[in-house]
């Protein structure tokens, strides 16, 4: 017996002509949906996002066939996966059905549902829709009974479920009714190929008229739910079908945390930053479309988790309600300065975020508005750093000629007075004037020595790198801090920058490129490394247990995690992870000018991580950024446990080592 | 209304100030300058001011070398209308007097309804310039002024007193202001009012050809002051050495650990 | 050597500074005289010769008459120096009087030197030593700077003056009182004060914890009480309180010449810095340096025990 089946069995093939009108009908007001859409985003700013179309599209592809993002979250992203890849199968199969009964055997008389092929294909299409309504049940246990916290269920989520829950179950109880009918008295053999459909059939009565009827009235309310699904997508959450891949196809290609470079030189440019929805880029908008609410980002974000106003989730959906509301609507009086201060632009929320929504830069582009354009501070404590910063070059307002006053005796000096360096160490205002990272760089220096490196300091010629200038929203700043170190750069001919600060590297490596310098700039930590592997650096290891804090710009903006656990490794080291590490690190609360902030709103970020480094039972956490050690030095004292956690830098601990 | 605001620019306070060449007063190298904080006050509330009348005009006036463009710059930034620069190389070796010709010279030739100034230089601290140049130009003044309101041609202003009060003084104009904190706050210049200061006008004029007023008295010596207390400095090793250090002294030198 | 002191009052009374006046006029050597306005009533303890304006008259604030009483009294006198005190009196008159006299002027005055005056600059950081080139010279005096030995005593001769003009230009509207203070530390023995090198509001509860296990009030410079960080009932100096405890603690406090007036006459000042050359070692009897907050939590804990 032939292995395959009658297609339009019992409804016949006269439903061709009205299945094809509903459906255009529902693909109708479908695209109808997204082209309202259009005009939406089109309120935004011009951007590039379509430059090296192939690799964008290779990467849309990819990422939404593998479920990359949100597979990052196994629970519940392998759920959502499994229902992706059920449903997505289910809608290919019915699409062959469709191809071959309405298109090749009428034109060409060609069947390809029969044989081999239609049992696999009977089976796959039967796993795959077990898949998705198991999927569909512990989205419907986590989502309605179990409740997370922070996740929000809208009008739309229930009927989303309600539709996909109907059209899987009426979907097999079809299949169940034709079975029933026909393959299991004509075909037996072949009925093993549908488990689920030949479960359902055992449990249908056996009247063949009474199935009948049923699986007619199913059959029409199953193509009805079918195409009503289709035509709610835009104007649902079910959105993001679409628009989450076509977002990946969007997404930046350019480094880890690049920010727009605002051109200075443009006398035409009015307005800077964004207050309106139209000053907005056309991604921003369509990014917070693209949002889904699925809190990922929130309950990544240290600020959140910390008990202040910022959700990253609910900056994206102010953002979105703001864009739908018209394009001169005030989207810092949605989201409110108060959030966009709180950021740490940690990175976690963006990184995490399965829609590959950039929330970072959007947030910056509002700080840029309050601070470019209505010349607001984050507080007394954040105007009185950006002074000391515009005066003094460093945001302590201490004098910029005592800069390289930690390198006293060290036997480093400024390339002023020796230009012969192999590297420039770019100290940084941290390492350059805090006590306790002064220590850490002149450990630094120690390993240097060791190594036969010789390095040079641009001493007083060297400024802040502008990097919390630039996050607190101060382009202008930055551009001018930016300007005088790459001048400096550029009259000692510097090719090499090893930092002390990730936040260093990160600026002067990426951001700078924007305004010109091209040299290579590495973190002391990766050049430990590097000299660690080429032999001119020998260590001792002494054994020590410890955690090790990422700090959010080696990880997350500049994707360094193996090297410092390499080197601590080397050095010795037993590591115990903190549950959140490499790239899901969680943030010190020094990011995004932070440091230089008072943290009024609830609790202390620094404080939360101390706990966690508590947590895994190490004396010590170490750490490779100033920013990180003070903090995590604050919080260890804040939280009262000094006896029992101690931050170093990992300079120190490797300085201790040298063989 | 012709408003005139007088701005000097400083080294920031926290440098460490070392004597000039001939020792009468600081060595420029390495310092960083920026605008006196008394004058940013006064800019503030003339540029206030301003903006309450379309009609009005405000001009900064700043004496010193070329450095004291930026802050004319800034006060351009903050809202002022146009620039004077009186250019002079020297004026670090001039006294009140003869910085209050200069500003008095230049406002003479323009017909200013109020000046406003700080209440003295947080560098040379003379508090002077304020009410000598009301005199030389016949204005009233009032000094130390941490509130301010004009009504008409009366000006009501609040002078900061000892101990926390206030005076309520009432000035006719044309009058001279000189300004203290808690006047008010300082805005921070947008960036689209950078990019306009710009383009605005800053006047040169040379000093010598404004005043040739001889110094009334000249600095001899720049140097630190001879500490007055016993000079005892406890430092280095961990906070609590330390702490057991002056708790020490403490027992030794003062009675409120006893009993 | 002759001088002129210009004695003042504050609201209604003889201000104590004027002792200062007396001070420096021991400290010049030669004839003095004096200059008030103010009345009959309340005489300063001087012996020489005092020109009095009728403050009832007058008013207290009323500078260009003022400044004709000083005037008509230099005029009679032909003093080498017009002597004021650095307050809000004196560096409001001082310049007019300079003006109208083309005088040099030198303002916030901290020592005599071979007939030169070292004057305070760079907010009380450095000295500048000043000569006048001009006749009749004009002083201000910074507080503190002159004290006086012993009780001053004497009675002036009184020579009553008076404006020719009525008041121009200025009116005097009244005062305006100062917040209410609570918390009175001119009566505490020690006094633990904050400065704006704490960082930050939530470092006050540190320090308030150990003026607290010192027995003593918490007080505050300027710029804590102008950031909200601290109420201004605790604020120590010019515009403040001025103090002179037993033991003056003084933290991350730098020493704008503002505060040094409040506080340097207490018996024993203790500066906790990171700069070992901030103004307040000028009057510091002992300097601790180091980073403040973990040192006055280790001394807190250390006081404890």
């Amino acid at each position: 017996m032939e292995a395959t089946r009658e297609i339009y069995w019992n409804v016949g093939h006269g439903v061709i002509l009205p299945m094809y009108g509903f459906f255009a009908a529902a693909a109708g007001a479908m695209a109808y949906g997204f082209y309202k859409k259009l005009a939406v985003y089109r309120s935004g700013k011009a951007l590039d996002r379509v430059s090296g179309p192939a690799d964008r599209l290779a990467r849309a592809v990819s990422w939404a066939l593998a479920q990359l993002k949100v597979l990052r979250n196994p629970f519940p992203g392998l759920f959502h996966a499994g229902f992706f890849w059920g449903f997505l199968l289910l809608t290919a199969g019915t699409t062959l059905i469709m191809a071959q009964e309405d298109f090749t055997a009428r034109l060409f008389g060609l069947r390809f549902l029969q044989g081999d092929f239609y049992r696999g294909f009977s089976f796959v299409l039967d796993i795959a829709g077990l898949a998705a309504i198991v999927a569909l049940l512990v989205f419907f246990v986590r989502r309605f009974l179990y409740r997370p916290k922070g996740l929000d269920t809208a009008a739309d989520d229930c009927l989303a479920h309600a539709l996909l829950f109907f059209i899987l179950v009426t979907g097999f109880v079809i299949e169940g009714a034709r079975m029933a009918v026909t393959e299991l008295h004509a075909n037996p053999e072949l009925a093993r190929f549908s488990p689920v459909g030949l479960l359902v059939a055992g449990l249908l009565p056996g009247d063949p008229s009474a199935l009948e009827g049923l699986h007619k009235t199913l059959w029409w309310t199953h193509m009805f739910a079918a195409f009503g699904f289709i035509a709610m997508i835009p104007f649902s959450k079910l959105r993001h079908l679409f628009l989450i891949p076509v977002n990946y196809f969007f997404s930046d290609t350019g480094p880890l945390g690049g920010l727009k470079t605002i051109d200075l030189a443009d006398e035409s440019a009015q307005t800077f930053g964004a207050e309106k929805v139209n000053e907005l880029s056309w991604k921003d908008i369509y990014d917070s479309d693209a949002c889904v609410s699925c809190k990922r980002c929130q309950d990544e974000c240290p600020a959140y988790a910390t008990g202040k106003t910022l959700s990253p989730m609910k900056v994206i959906q102010d953002l979105r309600g703001s864009a739908f509301a018209g394009p001169e609507t005030d989207i810092i009086a949605a989201v409110t300065d108060k959030a966009l201060w709180a950021c740490t632009t940690c990175r976690s929320c963006q990184t995490t975020c399965p829609a590959a929504v950039e929330h970072v830069p959007k947030i910056i582009e509002m700080r840029r508005n309050l601070t470019l354009m209505k010349g607001e501070f984050a507080g007394e404590e954040g105007r009185a750093a950006v002074s000391s910063l515009e005066v003094n070059k460093n945001p302590f307002g201490l004098p910029n000629a005592s800069r390289a006053d930690w390198a006293a005796g060290l036997g480093v000096k400024p390339l002023s007075e020796d230009p012969s360096a192999d590297i420039l160490y770019f100290a940084g205002c941290y390492a350059s004037f805090d006590r306790r990272n002064k220590a850490v760089a002149a450990k630094f220096m120690e390993i240097c020595a060791k190594a036969g490196v010789k390095a040079g300091l641009l001493g007083k010629e060297e400024q802040c790198c502008g990097e919390p200038a630039r996050k607190l929203g101060n382009e202008y700043l930055y551009q001018e801090l930016a300007g005088e170190n790459i001048k400096a750069f550029a009259k000692y001919g510097v090719k090499k920058i090893v930092t002390a600060c990730p936040h260093c590297r990160h600026t002067l490596g990426v951001h700078y490129r924007d305004l010109g310098f091209e040299g290579n700039v590495v973190h002391y930590t990766v050049f430990i490394k590097e000299l660690i592997d080429s032999g001119k650096l020998k260590l001792k290891a002494e054994p020590f247990e410890f955690t090790y804090h990422d700090s959010c710009y080696m990880s997350r903006y500049s994707g360094i995690t193996e090297e410092p656990r390499a080197v601590l490794a080397a050095a010795g080291g037993s590591l115990a992870e903190m549950e959140r590490h490499g790239d899901r690190n969680f943030c010190c609360g020094g990011g995004g000018g932070r440091a230089l902030l008072e943290e009024k709103e609830g609790t202390k970020i620094s404080v939360e991580r101390v706990k966690m480094a508590r947590a895994t039972g190490r004396p010590v956490v170490v750490s490779n950024c100033p920013f990180c050690l003070t903090m995590l030095e604050d919080g260890i004292k804040t939280a009262d446990c000094e006896t029992a956690l101690k931050a170093r830098d990992l300079a120190e601990v490797v300085a201790e080592r040298l063989a | 209304m012709k408003i005139l605001v007088c701005v000097k620019q400083i080294p920031d306070m926290a440098s460490k100030f070392k004597p000039n060449a001939d020792g009468t007063w600081f060595n420029e190298a390495d310092l960083a300058f920026r605008m006196n904080e008394y004058d940013e006050y006064a800019v503030e509330e003339a540029v206030k001011l301003r903006e309450k009348d379309p009609a009005s005009e405000l001009v900064v006036l700043s004496v010193g070398p070329a450095r004291v463009v930026e802050a004319l710059k800034k006060a351009l930034a903050m809202g002022c209308d146009r620039a004077v620069h009186v250019q002079d190389d020297n004026v670090f070796r001039k006294d009140p007097w003869q910085i209050a010709s200069l500003i008095a010279a230049y406002a003479k030739k323009e017909n200013f309804d109020i000046v406003f100034t700080g209440m003295q230089s947080q560098d040379r601290g003379s508090a002077q310039i304020g009410p000598l140049l009301a005199g030389m130009l016949g204005f009233s003044c009032v000094t130390t002024v941490i509130g301010f309101s004009l009504e008409g041609r009366t000006a009501t202003v609040r002078r900061e007193l000892e101990g926390g009060a206030k005076g309520i003084v009432k000035a006719a104009l044309p009058a001279v202001i000189t300004c203290q904190l808690g006047l008010n706050t300082p805005r921070y210049p947008t960036l689209p009012n950078i990019m306009k200061a710009k383009k605005k006008e800053i006047a040169a004029f040379k000093a010598e050809e404004l005043s040739a007023e001889a110094a009334l008295s000249a600095a001899e010596k720049f140097y630190a002051p001879v500490k007055k207390g016993t000079g005892l400095v406890l430092e280095g090793g961990d906070a609590a050495s330390l702490a057991g250090k002056l708790i020490d002294v403490l027992k030794e030198k003062t009675t409120v650990l006893r009993g | 050597m002759k001088t002129l002191l210009v004695f003042e009052y504050r609201r209604g009374k003889l201000s104590e500074a004027n002792q200062e006046l007396l001070g420096f006029a021991a400290a010049a050597g030669g004839e003095s005289a004096g200059v008030l306005v103010g009345s009959e009533a309340g005489l300063p303890a001087f012996g020489g010769k005092l020109y009095l304006g009728d403050i009832a008259a007058l008013g207290e604030y009323d500078p260009g008459r003022h400044a004709e009483i000083v005037l008509q009294a230099a005029q009679k006198e032909s003093p080498d120096l017009i002597v004021f005190l650095q307050s809000s009196y004196g560096w409001d008159l001082a310049p007019r009087v300079a003006g109208k006299l083309k005088a040099a002027q030198i303002s916030d005055v901290t020592g005599v030197v071979d007939g030169k005056f070292e004057a305070a600059c760079c907010n009380g950081k450095m000295r500048r030593l000043v000569e006048p080139a001009t006749k009749v010279a004009v002083l201000t005096l910074q507080e503190g700077s002159f004290p006086v030995s012993g009780t001053p005593s004497g009675t002036p001769a009184v020579e009553k003056l008076a404006p020719s003009g009525s008041a121009a230009g200025l009116e005097f509207a009244g005062y305006e009182e100062a917040e209410k203070k609570e918390v009175d530390l001119g009566k505490a023995e020690v006094i633990v004060s904050a400065g704006r090198g704490i960082g930050k509001k939530d470092n006050v509860p540190v320090i308030a914890a150990l003026a607290k296990s010192l027995n003593g009030e918490m007080g505050a410079s300027r710029p804590v009480v102008d950031a909200g960080w601290v109420d201004h009932n605790r604020q120590v100096g010019a515009t403040g309180q001025i103090v002179s405890p037993k033991l003056y603690v003084a933290c991350a406090i730098s020493g704008a010449i503002q505060h040094l007036t409040g506080m340097r006459n207490s018996e024993f000042i203790v500066a906790i810095n990171t700069d070992k050359d901030a103004p307040i070692s000028e009057v510091a009897d002992v300097m601790v340096i180091a980073d403040v907050m973990p040192f006055v939590a280790a001394l807190t804990e250390k006081l404890k025990k």
